[in-house]
């Protein structure tokens, strides 16, 4: 047996040397295994969402320790979606500084990496110590993502040669991912289905050929249904909670939920040079009870963030009034985004009064939720159907504005005869024209009234305009007993 | 962008979110979604967080919710 053993090595070494010479990153390789049991730990989606992290670490590090060979891979979207994070100064930091301590293998960026502009991606990608992967992200001359690659060979501890792609989605519009086109500026997209198809090639050089995508869990079903050269898919971007993952066309499809709340756990036996066994599930990070107490303390760090408490603005006067804070929240929404007209529900403005210091935590208390900011073209015909369903809701003013005033006037029983807007010079608005309107994601979608156009979101919140807006140091004095909605006559919980 | 539902086919702002979508399907939906006693599944039956990023001509259903399989 072991003369055999030697005479297959001798027989293979001058393909081994060939091989390392046509691929510098397998040249100073170990000889795959006859057999090997690969762990692909994952995740995606974190937004931010740092506090399970010390869990996560204790388990990626005890898997480490028990033999197998693992890797840890990131579906991406680590970015937007805890303002004491997002807030931190520079952009990104603690999952920058996070994830290098995970020591993860590989990262995917989703379409939330690009949600603090591209010289912060770019500036992330240089600092982590990992690489990258997209094959469907096309930086122009100038716009080079650092460390970032099409796909990445990876090779396990006892020598599996793992080969991963890397996919973003883009939307059918306008072929770029989910955020402001501002913030891709200088990257081109393909579409990641058809790129995909182009990495098969990818198979002949590895025991294991994986997608790292951003594509959302529906993509990644018709990737494995167009692609069965591929052994699993580690997703993102849906929020997916795939337990156990699902097997399609012969390819595990695997999700990791959000926000940390799970881990993925991918296991693949390798045998002569093919995975011939394959399963997934997730691992519920609430049921882990270990921590790692430096990971702890990296938390403890980030969640005490001093730009929470950073003063924007200083107004001369404390702003009061569900009046002057919504006309502030739909200036800021309006001049963020260069709309004509924004609208604001009350039931978003959850302050009653801003004082003259006002901070970033301040902003994240006023307007909490998270909420979008959707542009929709709207005539003035279309606007007093939206005035009119939130008058409806409890037959009194609902919704703050900017860029026109309006009256809603009522009979004795309260039912609207009409509906009067104004410009900002006071004159009635113009019939016979489209606005660009902004509203935020909750009244966009819980509010029934007609459009013609569905619209689209922003990518960005109605908190991130409030601070951009206060950052430009606007003249607040004009909030002192500002109004732009009424009622005639006044209604009984009129507050004038 | 087009979501479907439970069937029903619902026209939404491109870039919505899952509480988007089932907001503008049913109110009530989204309250018994938020409360615990129903769940939002995607078109191949797996749980899906509110705050999922959904492209178009993606299927939802909302459903009670039941109890989960242990994690591991």
């Amino acid at each position: 047996m072991k003369r055999g053993k030697r005479f297959r090595i001798a027989w293979f070494l001058p393909l081994l040397l060939l091989a390392g010479l046509a691929c510098f990153s397998c040249a100073s390789l170990p000889r795959a295994p006859e057999e090997a049991r690969v762990v692909i730990l994952h995740f995606n989606d974190v937004h931010g969402k740092i506090d399970n992290f010390a869990k996560v670490a204790a388990r990626i590090d005890a898997e480490r320790r028990g033999g197998a060979d693992v890797l840890l891979l990131c579906a991406g979207d680590n970015f937007t979606g805890n303002p004491i994070i997002d807030q931190y100064q520079p952009p990104g930091e603690p999952m920058l500084e996070l994830l290098n301590r995970l020591g993860v293998d590989l990262l995917t960026p989703g379409n939330h990496e690009f949600d603090f502009g591209l010289e912060n991606l770019k500036r992330f990608a240089a600092r982590v110590r990992f690489p990258i992967v997209s094959a469907n992200i096309h930086p122009q001359p100038g716009s080079e993502i650092p460390n970032m690659t099409p796909s990445r060979l990876l090779t396990t501890r006892s020598g599996v040669r793992v080969a991963v792609f890397g996919l973003i989605q883009i939307e059918p519009g306008n072929g770029l991912p989910s955020t402001h086109p501002d913030r891709v500026r200088g990257l081109n997209f393909s579409e990641p289905l058809k790129k995909a198809l182009e990495m098969k090639p990818l198979r002949r050089g590895a025991d294991v050929l994986l997608a790292l995508s951003h594509m959302g869990f529906e993509d990644d079903v018709k990737l494995a249904k167009s692609m069965p050269e591929l052994d699993a898919i580690i997703g993102g971007h849906s929020h997916t909670r795939v337990d156990p993952a699902e097997t399609v066309n012969g390819v595990l499809v695997a999700q990791a939920g959000s926000d940390l709340r799970y881990l993925g756990r991918v296991e693949l036996l390798v045998r002569g040079g093919r995975v011939v066994e394959k399963k997934g599930g997730l691992i519920d990070v609430k049921e882990l009870k270990d921590e790692d107490p430096e990971v702890k303390a990296m938390i403890e760090r980030f969640n005490d963030n001093p730009a929470f408490s950073r003063v924007i603005v200083t107004a001369s006067f404390a702003i009061t009034g569900k009046d002057a804070l919504g006309c502030l929240m739909t200036d800021a929404m309006r001049a963020a985004h260069g709309l004509d007209v924004a609208f604001q529900n009350e039931g978003g403005i959850r302050l009653r009064r801003l004082n003259e210091d006002i901070t970033i935590k301040d902003v994240y208390t006023l307007d909490p939720f998270g909420n979008e900011v959707i542009e929709i073209a709207m005539n003035a015909g279309e606007m007093r159907s939206l005035i009119r369903d939130s008058f409806l809701k409890g037959n009194e003013i609902d919704l703050q504005v900017s860029g026109l005033s309006y009256t809603v006037r009522t009979d004795g029983e309260l039912r609207i005869q009409g509906i009067d807007l104004r410009g900002p010079d006071g004159a009635a608005l113009a019939e016979d024209r489209d606005f660009r309107v902004g509203l935020s994601s909750y009244v966009a979608s819980s509010y029934e009234f007609k459009h013609r156009d569905p619209g689209r979101s922003l990518a960005a919140t109605t908190a991130e305009a409030l601070i951009r807006f206060l950052e430009g140091k606007p003249d607040l004095s004009i909030y002192r007993g500002i109004r732009r909605a009424f009622q005639d006559p006044p209604g009984r919980n009129d507050r004038y | 962008m087009n979501i479907k539902v439970n069937g029903k086919m619902i026209e939404i702002f491109s870039g919505a979110r899952v509480a988007d979508v089932l907001r503008k399907y049913s109110m009530i939906s989204w309250k018994q979604v938020q409360n615990g006693t129903k769940m939002v599944c995607d078109g191949h039956g797996h749980e899906i967080a509110h705050d999922g990023e959904l492209n178009g001509g993606e299927a939802l259903c909302v459903k009670i919710a039941g109890k989960r399989r242990a994690g591991k």
